[in-house]
């Protein structure tokens, strides 16, 4: 196997600096615990469990233009990259398959082929693949997240863009476990800084609810079984099931208000007014939530004695009965917390 | 070709600004695209329906993370944004090629032989992605290993003199200053220390005696890592150079004058002029507190074509 440390060859101008060049190797190498030492330049790991230097590899496509255009200065411009891609073995492997790509782009050009002239859609798009973008997307939205936390800039105007889109495309998808999977990453990824911002303190929920989900065998909570591709029943495409742990919930409509069913709350709140939390409701922006807060809606009653509540969360013009905006709107209520109000 | 026999040349049916506007609408007509695309270079594996979403995904990423995949206005521009629509379809499908590529290459043994590629029909076809990419897979591209760019950073002046100043920031912290020093020292890097020398002879304290000399050399390895691979660095270097080559003498005087939307040019944001200005200041090269204007004497001129010239 070549050691990738020697240079090889005849002998040329340049050789006396083959052991600066070692040591710009050595010093430069991208540490493999990098993202614990060096917060300023660290790397994000990807989901098959590689590397992506956003900062870096965001300007391979104009450093690649900049020397297929002969441009003078383009070395000097983007030294801290060449810097890096001398340390980087991902990031120069991508370089070189982006150089190739562009420089064949520049040279030949060529006429889009289809091979029908088929109307695609996202319905005749394979799931599979709907499911691959709406990861992509909201991994995009967390390397730019990460990237504006360490370098102090303010990314969340792209984050939250991809992550609306992830969310209005993964609407399309007819399979609950499907959309699942699309957006697995999703809470975690929208409220991935909060935990520094002293703004966001509140006491923990005392109850978590999230959509209730197919299980992978095709069995549900409450022991209805069928099978995993099924459509819903009419009753849940009016409505969003919710639960936490065994208890179960429902969002419904009426006309344009939602409303939040809960039950078999426990025996202390009974009596009580509850506070709701909907974590994602104002990535979102079409639902005009009670209060003006989404993260933080009083119930208008109290917990009945049998543990059951019914309150306005606010209003909306979709749909429930719509499969698209019913599917849209189960997205903002992945997760839904429930407090006991002041 | 059969392949392309069924194939015909239609309209646009997207771009790069429809794929970063539209994607919702735009998503299915470019997999339909990359699907098409990547069955044909897949030869015997384009019935493969795990190899062909594997390179088709590929693709689907990294346009994600250069922002064409729905990134709108929150995400800056790249070069793959002003490509020309046919520019953009031979770039989506070189890539397609590529990785179709590096999955046949990862197949070939043991089920790449000759004989499946004759019965897959990708000699009758004419497209054998192997030979073809063996001309011309990956060109001539500068720096193609990591070596190579490591020596050309090593030999030029602009990336040798960006190199002294990080190592001279490093004098902060005398001793690992001087650990970096005596392994240049040992490297036989004599020239470069004697530049360095020359040009910073304060910084050069007398003699330290080193213990921890690997302690030393690891911070100070993270440092210049650092230093080497921020903007504000090179920045700095490109708006000492623009300075002295676009600023104009005022009538009557020494003084070099230049706004800085002339040191921006095409290729800078007026942000990084200031970026870059901030570290002339904090280098001791230049006055400047935020004016349009820049001004400079002609000693801090001197001193400035000093820094960038390196020697």
């Amino acid at each position: 196997m070549k050691d990738r440390n020697k240079f090889e060859g005849t002998p040329n101008p340049q050789e006396k600096y083959y052991p600066l060049a070692q040591w710009l190797q050595q010093v430069l190498a991208v540490p493999p615990l990098q993202s614990q030492l060096e917060p300023a330049l660290t790397s994000d790991e990807t989901q098959n469990g590689g590397v992506y230097h956003r900062r870096f590899y965001r300007q391979l496509p104009d450093f690649i233009m900049a020397l297929l255009k002969n441009d003078p200065e383009a070395m000097l411009h983007y030294a801290p990259l060449v810097f890096h891609l001398i340390g980087c073995p991902t990031c120069h492997s991508a370089y070189l398959v982006f150089y190739d790509a562009m420089r064949v782009a520049l040279q030949e050009g060529e006429a889009p082929r289809q091979t029908t002239s088929t109307l695609h859609t996202l319905a005749t798009t394979p799931a599979r693949m709907i499911v691959h973008l709406c990861q992509s997307l909201i991994s995009e939205a967390e390397a730019v997240l990460r990237q504006a936390h360490r370098e102090h800039m303010d990314g969340d105007g792209l984050a939250r863009s991809l992550l609306q889109q992830a969310i209005q495309i993964s609407a399309h998808l007819t399979q609950g476990h499907m959309r699942q999977r699309a957006l697995r990453e999703l809470v975690r990824v929208a409220t991935l800084f909060e935990d520094f911002s002293s703004t966001q303190e509140q006491p923990p929920a005392l109850h978590s609810y999230s959509p209730l989900q197919m299980a992978g065998n095709g069995t549900r909570r409450g022991g209805v079984v069928r099978g995993a591709d099924t459509a819903l029943h009419p009753a849940e495409q009016t409505a969003i099931p919710i639960h936490s742990a065994q208890l179960e919930g429902v969002i419904t409509q009426h006309e344009d208000t939602l409303e939040l069913h809960l039950q078999d709350l426990d025996a202390n709140l009974r009596g009580h007014y509850i506070t709701i939390s909907v974590l994602l409701g104002s990535l979102l922006e079409p639902v005009r939530w009670l209060g003006g807060n989404p993260r933080a809606i009083h119930s208008v009653v109290p917990v009945d004695e049998h543990g059951t509540l019914t309150t306005p969360l606010g209003q909306t013009d979709l749909r429930l009965s719509n499969p698209e905006e019913r599917n849209f709107l189960e997205a903002m209520f992945l997760k839904l917390d429930v407090r006991l109000a002041d | 070709m059969i392949a392309d026999a069924a194939e015909e040349l239609l309209e646009m049916p997207f771009s790069a600004h429809d794929l970063r506007y539209h994607l919702e609408e735009t998503f299915p007509v470019l997999y339909a695209y990359l699907y098409q695309r990547a069955q044909r270079y897949l030869g015997p594996l384009k019935y493969d329906a795990f190899e062909v979403d594997q390179v088709v995904e590929h693709v689907i990423e990294y346009l994600t993370r250069f922002g064409v995949m729905g990134g709108g206005d929150s995400a800056p521009e790249t070069a793959l944004d002003r490509l020309t629509n046919a520019q953009f379809y031979a770039f989506l499908n070189r890539s397609i090629q590529n990785k179709a590529i590096d999955r046949l290459r990862k197949k070939r043994p043991p089920m790449y032989t000759l004989t499946e590629r004759e019965s897959s029909g990708a000699l009758e076809d004419e497209i054998d992605p192997l030979n073809e990419a063996s001309e011309s897979f990956w060109g001539a591209a500068p720096f193609a290993t990591p070596e190579e760019a490591a020596v050309e950073a090593a030999s030029q002046d602009e990336f040798r003199s960006l190199l002294k100043h990080c190592i001279k920031a490093l004098s902060g912290a005398p001793r690992q200053f001087q650990a970096v020093i005596q392994e240049l020292a040992e490297l036989g890097a004599d020239e470069l220390i004697e530049d360095m020398r020359a040009e910073f002879p304060e910084v050069f304290p007398a003699d330290l005696q080193l213990a921890h000399l690997s302690q030393h050399k690891d911070h100070a390895h993270k440092k210049l890592r650092h230093c080497l691979q921020k903007s504000s660095t090179n920045l700095a270097v490109m708006i000492a150079l623009r300075i002295t080559e676009y600023g104009e003498h005022l009538t009557g005087g020494d003084e070099l004058s230049v706004h800085i939307s002339t040191l921006a040019q095409e290729d800078l944001s007026e942000d990084d002029v200031r970026m870059g200005l901030k570290h002339l200041v904090t280098e001791g090269l230049l006055n400047w507190h935020g004016e349009q204007i820049v001004r400079c004497s002609s000693a801090q001129e001197k001193r400035l074509a000093r820094f960038y010239e390196g020697e």
